[in-house]
């Protein structure tokens, strides 16, 4: 296993009241209004940034409490298919309208995304191995692109609360970003040494994240 | 200074899943050739199955000639990069797996669902179908070439993880460190730069081609979600050619592999090497528009690029493979069984059959000769006599009894008609195509039918060779299963 992941995932318990305070922020109806105003701003930035707070939570828990919810999960792959599913339950249009129009619904966004998309994917991350991640990558890469033309190539609003062409801008952000991943993801292959480090996987035999 | 000693490798048993590998290709190969033979003959006049037909099996021949040789390069690759690194067996079946239902769903689509809009499955012809199929054939079709995709693209990310794990990153396993430092002879083996090279543009290759399917999938139930036909057609091209592309970069690693042990001079990975496999890992990507040529409404700059990379991509490889094979070859006394004569006789065939593709490259020329007789000229000269015949070789040599075996008469004489018959195949499509005749048409002139019945004939002598080869494959095949030495010394050299 790479020593580089083992030293970027330690865990970091200072994070945790920052996160919170990222997450409040988010929440403040000012900025809430803000960046749900713009289906752009809606699902390239807001969303992304609350899966990125459950990951970063993911990091703030300890060695032996990741370790015990993976495995309580029932491994890796477990978490994977939970994070899928939630993800997938907020890119449906209908879910995006009924989160701009209802609070409740837009409370219930702010918790699943966290705790259901990002934590989950963090905490299956690293026990993925280099082949889950890539696989995981490349779908989200292709499904980035061919769901960023869905946006482009509607005939139609696809969601009652935002115009067409916010859509079409939502949609060439999404290829803008599959491609600004793809080349990351992809460049970031080709650095590293030869490793130096074994780390000691979970009592399960799981990687710890 | 570099340490290029020759070190003999430690010959290793063949694992059952590139076997499994190996004895799919062989039949997928002959039924392939069995179908080209047949389409040959059509367009003779010899037989007559009319259009309908012709377009089933040209569309199964593409798919099923590309995607085999997919399957026989992965073969060798994984045979001989698992010496270097740790790769997994469950994702080689699961390869082959996912390649078998995919094929499974390409066969049933044009055979159940009558789809013959070619391999190639270039928008908008899959949903344009004026009657002759429904959607769901040729959804069929693009859901087969999904899951086949899929199951590749397993396998390339198994193949990063392990170069990764070994190797640190993708970067090292190209031997950056020896290319823009000082070489300690130390850069990893060619396999490993071949392997590393056909990994990123394969992932690359395979997520684009990914998309355009997901896309075209939507549009032919939902057209009103129209797709850019010049974009569709981009990146359709992208995902084919860099695939089939891929497959002689990794059929090659037979090369770097198997003739050192009958020189007993090592292949070393040197400064020109690398350097020549790091820039075709770029322009394997760039190369793609020379198809478009006749696409004026794309941009310029994308033409151009088409034509200067497809001059510059030639070479390197090409000339730094050949190059070193000849003096790997001269003076070393090698002795030819089939699996030298036929390695030997790929990079002939690798060479001539990019000069056509050279020469098509070149704008003024594709006016003419672009959708002629020509591009099939030149990828039959460098699959058949290139990449099948590094794929051919392979088989000899894993299934080789012992070192100082010797061929049988019928071996040495298929051997002959392969190389014949491939050449005389490929002549009667390159010539057909300097005269202007038009690749896939079912039908042909009355002008055109002698070169297309001197193709036939030299088209069966192939088959037939391809018979006696693969024959020879089973007969011997436990063989493979033992480790024992397979490539006799070279004359003048104690053994
Ligand atoms: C005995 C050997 C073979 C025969 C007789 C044969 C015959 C043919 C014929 C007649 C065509 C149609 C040409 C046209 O009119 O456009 C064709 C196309 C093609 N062949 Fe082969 N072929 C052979 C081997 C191979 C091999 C070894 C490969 C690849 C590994 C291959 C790949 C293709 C492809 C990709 C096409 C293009 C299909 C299309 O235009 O959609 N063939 N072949």
């Amino acid at each position: 296993m790479n020593a580089r992941y083992w030293l970027a995932l330690r865990r970091k318990p200072g994070m945790f009241p920052a996160l919170l305070a990222l997450w409040g922020l988010l929440a403040l109806p000012p900025v809430r209004y803000w960046l749900e105003a713009s289906m752009t701003r809606h699902m390239i930035v807001q969303m992304p940034l609350l899966v990125a707070i459950g990951s970063a939570l993911a990091h703030s828990l300890s060695r032996q409490q990741r370790c015990r919810i993976v495995a309580a999960a029932g491994g890796p792959l477990a978490l994977l298919t939970l994070a899928s599913f939630a993800s997938t339950y907020w890119m449906m249009p209908r879910a995006l309208d009924l989160a701009v129009a209802s609070g409740a619904a837009d409370a219930v966004k702010f918790v699943t995304l966290p705790l259901l998309v990002g934590l989950p994917l963090a905490l299956a991350w690293r026990p993925l191995g280099v082949l889950g991640r890539g696989f995981v990558w490349t779908n989200l890469i292709s499904m980035l692109v061919f769901i960023g033309w869905l946006y482009i190539a509607a005939p139609l609003r696809v969601c009652n609360s935002y115009l067409v062409d916010d859509q079409a801008r939502a949609g060439w952000w999404m290829v803008y970003a599959a491609a600004g991943i793809f080349a990351t993801w992809l460049g970031a292959l080709f650095v590293g040494k030869p490793p130096a480090t074994v780390d000691t996987p979970c009592a399960a035999g799981y990687p710890a994240i | 200074m570099a340490d290029y000693n020759y070190v003999a490798p430690q010959e290793h048993a063949t694992k059952g899943g590139v076997l499994a590998y190996l004895l799919t290709t062989a039949a997928v190969l002959l039924l392939m050739m069995l179908f080209g033979l047949v389409m040959r003959a059509e367009q003779a006049q010899l037989i007559s199955i009319g259009a309908n037909a012709f377009y089933q099996l040209m569309t199964l021949h593409g798919a099923g000639m590309v995607g085999i040789a997919g399957i026989a390069g992965a073969a060798i690759m994984w045979h001989f990069l698992g010496q270097y690194v740790r790769l997994s067996t469950t994702v080689l079946y699961a390869n082959l797996a996912l390649f078998l239902v995919g094929v499974a769903m390409a066969i049933g689509a044009v055979f159940i669902g009558n789809f013959h809009g070619a391999w190639t499955f270039l928008f908008p012809l899959p949903g344009n179908s004026m009657g002759l199929w429904s959607n769901e054939a040729a959804a069929t079709f693009l859901a087969g070439m999904l899951v086949l995709g899929t199951g590749f693209l397993l396998f390339q990310l198994d193949i990063a993880r392990a170069l990764i794990a070994t190797y640190g990153g993708l970067g090292r396993a190209l031997g950056w460190p020896q290319l823009f430092g000082h070489d300690d002879g130390k850069a990893p083996p060619p396999t490993v730069v071949a392997s590393a090279m056909v990994t990123v543009v394969n992932i690359v290759a395979l997520v684009v081609g990914a998309s355009i399917l997901a896309m075209m999938l939507v549009n032919l139930y939902y057209p009103e979600f129209a797709i850019d036909p010049l974009l569709a057609k981009g990146m359709i091209y992208f995902f084919g050619h860099v695939f089939i592309n891929a497959t002689i970069y990794m059929a090659v690693i037979a090369v770097y592999e198997i003739l050192p042990r009958y020189t007993h001079r090592p292949w070393k990975a040197n400064k020109i090497f690398l350097l020549s496999w790091n820039c075709s890992t770029l322009m394997v990507m760039f190369i793609f528009p020379h198809h478009l040529l006749m696409d004026f409404a794309f941009p310029k700059w994308m033409l151009v690029m088409g034509h200067v990379i497809g001059y510059l991509n030639t070479f390197p490889i090409l000339i730094v493979t050949g190059y070193g094979a000849l003096i790997l070859v001269y003076r070393s006394g090698i002795v030819w069984d089939m699996a030298s004569r036929l390695l030997a006789v790929s990079m002939l065939g690798w060479a001539a059959g990019a000069m056509p593709a050279f020469i098509d490259g070149t704008i003024r020329v594709n006016y003419i000769m672009h959708n002629t007789l020509w591009v099939p000229g030149h990828f039959h000269t460098y699959l058949l006599l290139g990449m099948v015949a590094m794929v051919f070789g392979f088989m000899y040599y894993v299934t080789k009894p012992a070192a100082q075996h010797k061929d049988a008469l019928i071996d040495r004489l298929a051997y002959w008609a392969y190389v014949v018959g491939s050449f005389g195949f490929a002549l009667a499509f390159l010539y057909a195509g300097k005269e202007s005749v038009a690749r896939r048409y079912a039908e042909h002139l009355p002008a055109w039918v002698p070169y297309d019945r001197i193709g036939t004939a030299f088209a069966t002598l192939v088959v037939g060779a391809a018979l006696v080869f693969v024959g020879r494959f089973i007969a011997r095949l436990a063989h493979a299963r033992s480790a024992h030495l397979r490539a006799p010394a070279p004359l003048g050299v104690a053994a």
